[in-house]
């Protein structure tokens, strides 16, 4: 297992307007918008439930420690609509992926989900309606 | 004589085809497009370096279609007495905590919007709907009858239907207090009543409700009306709804829902 957690400057607008949190609260409200992560551990579980689906993730922190990381995404009809089941994801469950996207403010091991890499390859991303024309 | 007899015959068969073909009722039958607000992203899937984008169909979820045929005049937000104002303001400012569809509460007639699928049968039409807080069905008699007399006030309230030429009508009311009408602190008494317009355009169907509260209203809403499209996306239920992040908030920061 390995863990990275980069900050990209300028982050800030990408991810402000992927509005990822959806029917919900504004993600400002929780999530650090200025500052993306990419947290690489074994998916571990994932939940499809409302507002939000969620997975957890072990992952190996900075001094070799075990982080329980828990990631929360879209809501599970709005997957259903672009295409992905909990199979989708399930399927790697014990496998290592790779996860992008926003932590909480609290700095706790918890953030919003906007994109996984699965141990294949393939990518799954969130992005703004208005740059996918 | 026989000429005259063949004369009136004909008439007497094609004024009652003619009648029926003027009462035929349009069938709003079928699934129809998501209503409720998700998020506006779209998946950017890449498997051996392709890349495909699916985007979803939000069209529906907010009242954008007031030039449809047959809209009547709307205004995006209800007029509240005076003496209400403060509460709407006070639920607006604090909406990411106050909310009830945001810790998994039914959001109730109207803000539910339109049905995600319609049955139109002889003697009742049924409303399906998908929701984050589970999949509410209402039934709404068309055969004449009046409101339950002894129905208990619910979310989704007592509904009756009729047609008035091309549109459906549906009259819902009893309902209780705890749902808002919209986003923002639309709050309402329990003497809401809503009409519900339903019609086609071409292949689509548009909804638009009026709201009625003498309570806390200073007169009728007419929301914007809705243009949905048909739906090849089969129903399903709803997981279970668990909310957490309430407690994790750290400010007041909200957006536009319904």
């Amino acid at each position: 297992m390995r863990q990275t957690i980069s900050a990209w400057a300028g982050a800030f607008l990408l991810v402000s307007t992927v509005t990822s949190v959806g029917a919900h609260h504004s993600p400002s409200a929780i999530f650090d918008m200025s500052t993306r992560i990419s947290v690489t551990g074994t998916l571990t579980k994932i939940d499809w439930i409302n507002p939000h689906i969620v997975i957890a993730m072990d992952a190996k922190g900075s001094g070799g420690s075990l982080e329980r990381w828990t990631f929360e995404s879209n809501p599970p009809s709005w997957y259903r609509s672009v295409g992905l089941a909990r199979a989708d994801f399930a399927k790697v469950i014990g496998q290592t992926v790779t996860v992008e996207g926003v932590r909480a403010r609290d700095r706790s091991l918890f953030g919003y989900m906007q994109k996984i890499t699965l141990p294949d390859g393939t990518s799954l991303e969130l992005i703004n309606s208005a740059d996918s024309k | 004589m026989l000429k005259r007899y063949v004369s009136s015959f004909a008439w007497a068969m094609l004024v009652p085809a003619v009648v029926l073909a003027q009462q035929a009722h349009p069938d709003l039958s079928g699934a129809w497009s998501y209503a409720i607000d998700r998020a506006p992203a779209a998946l950017k899937k890449t498997v051996n370096g392709v890349v495909t984008i699916q985007k979803i169909d939000q069209s529906a979820r907010h009242g954008d279609a007031t030039a449809v045929p047959g809209a009547r005049p709307s205004t995006p937000a209800p007029s509240y007495k005076p003496e209400h104002q403060a509460k709407v303001k006070h639920l607006f400012d604090n909406e990411s905590k106050l909310d009830p569809v945001f810790y998994c509460g039914k959001p109730g007639v109207p803000r539910i919007g339109p049905p995600r699928k319609i049955v139109q049968l002889p003697a009742e039409t049924i409303f399906f709907y998908e929701d984050i807080s589970g999949d509410p069905y209402r039934i709404v008699p068309t055969d004449g009858r009046p409101h339950r007399v002894n129905a208990n006030p619910s979310h989704y309230g007592d509904s009756v239907g009729r047609w008035e030429g091309q549109v459906f009508v549906v009259d819902a009311r009893n309902f209780v207090d705890d749902t808002w009408i919209g986003e923002d602190g639309y709050f309402h008494s329990a003497e809401l009543r809503v009409t519900e317009r339903l019609w086609k355009v071409g292949d689509n169907m548009v909804w638009q409700a009026t709201v009625e509260d003498p309570v806390v209203l200073a007169a009728p809403w007419v929301m914007p009306p809705r243009l949905v499209r048909p739906s090849t996306e089969s129903l399903e239920e709803s997981p279970k709804c668990v909310e957490t992040d309430g407690a994790k908030l750290l400010n007041d920061d909200h957006h536009l829902q319904r």
